[in-house]
């Protein structure tokens, strides 16, 4: 203490050096904080045994700093190009430095080199969220019954989404205890077989309804509107009929409906407008919701 | 100061010069700009708009308190008070740390358009091949790359302009469509080659073959070759006057087209065999689609690098 409340400063180191001189090398133990004030320095490559010049300080410029607050290494060698005069801080100068400044402003010198170092590191990770929803909306287009060998597989597949091989390969476990999946062995090779993939489809769909917080719809389908999908795919294909004629047939054959279900129905998309009033069934729509009430222990896992 | 549980600190966009520090509570930051899906919590210690303090830059987020909370306003005077007391260096430092953020932060945007590549060509190649139609809707293509990759869809639309501008699709209105139903998918085996087995893929032709290949289809279309079972057959006279033409002066030789007689891209009659002269070769034919769209595959690989890195 110098007899205020500051702690004592521990001063940079002022040098001057000769043309040639080496300022810094990326084997130097200590970290430090390097200013040109007059003259030049080069940063010089010479990993691999080359050297090759990557850039010219000036002065006024500084390097250092990312090594200093961010743990990022600085790769090169800075050499005098000619008779400069450079400010050398070390760590603990710097130290000495921000102990007397204000909690804020060290907090923001923090903030912004947590910030990049958080930065880069998101670059480099994967950006999903829910990784075994993403691996069934890869795998449901894959062909069904096809054997894929699964060190290919996740190699893509991490390629794709950066999703760590060892995540992939523990969702595709789960995919195979959900019976969509199956495993082969062929020798020392392992494979991998989706089973039906509309069913991945379904279930990618449902596990996005789930993290989107929004209904999935083929599960809240009443025991009478499951009734009328299942008799939906008995009829001829390309009937086209307008609503009040859907709704009577459909009561005429005891599975009763009323406007407020028919309108369900038609929101859901098991009925598409075809021409004019007149409305047919989408049969791929209802063959979707009727395999994932089929399927629903699977999808929830209880298998 | 205190702020009361739901109470509004600032909006996004505000033009702001002071940064606030968190004593107690809690606070939830909300962007619509970075198409932030979930909010982001501040707890105490802290800190909010230190852009706004260093740079005066508007504020990032929507603020408000989740819950009865105590901030420290900090104002861009206080900073420039302080760094007036200091030495040189320490501006230059701040500064240096700042632009060293927004150059993550860039680069990280930069980063995510450049990743959403590969999934998007493999949704987009699937849809093709299943679909046989030559269109998705956007708005599907979006959902899905949200699931498959959790790619916004602010960034597959930035996608989407780039490779516009390069042609390999159009966006039209609603709907993403393509030209060719193979370039999309040729694109994505060629990417997919080069990440899996870290060597070029056999499509990607030398500048050379393009050259060849691209005489090939210029004597075609300009002496009305017809096409048939999508062949086209070519008298080898013909096809040595247009590589004059095409090659920039250098001449058709055994050299530059014997890789492409080899891999199958063209044929010969009579068969292409080791040793023979140019000579002795009669015609060339070739599939003239497959031909066309490889020769686009070739236009387009070197054009992602450019306008995506």
């Amino acid at each position: 203490m110098n007899g205020n409340s500051r702690q004592q400063v521990i001063p940079p180191t002022h040098s001057r050096v000769k043309a040639g001189f080496v300022v810094y090398s990326p084997d130097d133990e200590n970290r430090a904080l390097i200013i040109l004030d007059e003259g030049e320095l080069v940063a010089v490559d010479k990993r691999d045994g080359n050297r090759e010049i990557k850039f010219r300080m000036h002065p006024g410029d500084i390097v250092g700093v990312a090594s200093l607050f961010e743990r990022e290494p600085f790769r090169y060698t800075l050499e005098a190009s000619e008779d400069s005069s450079v400010t050398i801080l070390t760590e603990e100068c710097l130290e000495s430095e921000l102990k007397n400044i204000p909690v804020w402003l060290l907090a923001i010198l923090r903030s912004l080199s947590v910030k990049t170092r958080q930065l880069k590191e998101s670059a480099r990770t994967t950006s999903v969220e829910n990784s075994l929803k993403s691996l069934a909306e890869y795998c449901a287009r894959l062909e069904s019954g096809v054997k894929y060998p699964i060190d290919t597989v996740v190699r893509e597949f991490n390629w794709l989404t950066r999703i760590p091989a060892a995540t992939i390969k523990g969702d595709f476990k789960a995919l195979a205890r959900r019976n969509f999946i199956g495993f082969t062995k062929d020798g020392d090779n392992l494979f991998m077989q989706v089973h039906n993939a509309t069913l991945l489809q379904i279930y990618s769909d449902y596990l996005h309804a789930y993290d989107e917080g929004i209904p999935w719809e083929p599960l809240r389908l009443s025991t009478a509107q499951k009734r009328i999908l299942v008799h939906l795919t008995t009829l001829e294909a390309g009937v086209e009929m307008e609503a009040p004629e859907w709704i009577s047939l459909l009561n005429e054959r005891e599975l009763p409906i009323d406007v407020a279900q028919w309108i369900t129905l038609q929101d859901i998309g098991c009925f598409v407008q075809s021409t004019g009033e007149k409305f047919r069934v989408d049969q791929a729509k209802v063959e979707y919701y009727l395999t994932a009430i089929r399927y629903d222990s699977n999808l929830r896992g209880a298998v | 100061m205190f702020v009361k549980e739901g109470e509004y600190l600032f909006l996004e966009g505000d033009m702001a010069t002071s940064m606030l520090i968190v004593k107690s509570g809690m606070l939830v930051g909300s962007s619509r700009q970075t198409h932030q899906r979930h909010p982001q919590n501040f707890g105490p210690g802290s800190i909010i708009g230190e852009f706004s303090i260093l740079e005066s830059r508007p504020r990032e987020y929507t603020v408000r308190a989740a819950e009865d909370s105590e901030v420290i306003y900090v104002e861009q005077s206080a900073l420039q008070n302080e760094l007036e007391h200091k030495p040189g260096w320490f501006k230059a430092t701040l500064s240096f740390l700042a632009s060293h953020c927004h150059a993550a932060e860039e680069n990280g945007k930069k980063g995510k358009i450049v990743q959403s590549l590969p999934p998007f060509l493999f949704l987009f190649s699937k849809h093709l091949e299943s679909s046989g139609s030559d269109y998705i809707p956007t708005a599907l293509l979006q959902k899905k790359m949200l699931v498959l990759n959790n790619t916004d869809p602010a960034d597959t639309d930035k996608l989407l302009q780039i490779l516009e501008g390069i042609g390999l699709l159009k966006v039209e209105g609603d709907t993403v469509r393509v030209s060719s139903l193979q370039i999309v998918p040729m694109l994505y085996n060629a990417l997919r080659y080069r990440a899996l087995n870290k060597q070029v893929s056999p499509d990607i032709l030398s500048i050379t073959d393009q050259l060849v290949l691209t005489a090939f289809v210029k004597a075609v279309r300009e002496n009305g070759i017809s096409i048939r079972s999508g062949r086209a057959t070519i008298d080898m006279e013909l096809f040595k006057q247009q590589a004059k033409k095409t090659m920039f002066g250098s001449a058709l030789t055994i050299r530059t087209l014997s890789p492409l007689l080899q891999n199958g891209m063209l044929q010969s009659d009579p068969t292409y065999n080791e040793g023979v002269a140019l000579e002795s070769i009669g015609s060339i034919s070739g599939d003239f689609d497959k031909i066309l769209d490889l020769l686009e595959l070739n236009r387009i690989f070197p054009l992602l690098d450019k306008k995506l890195v």
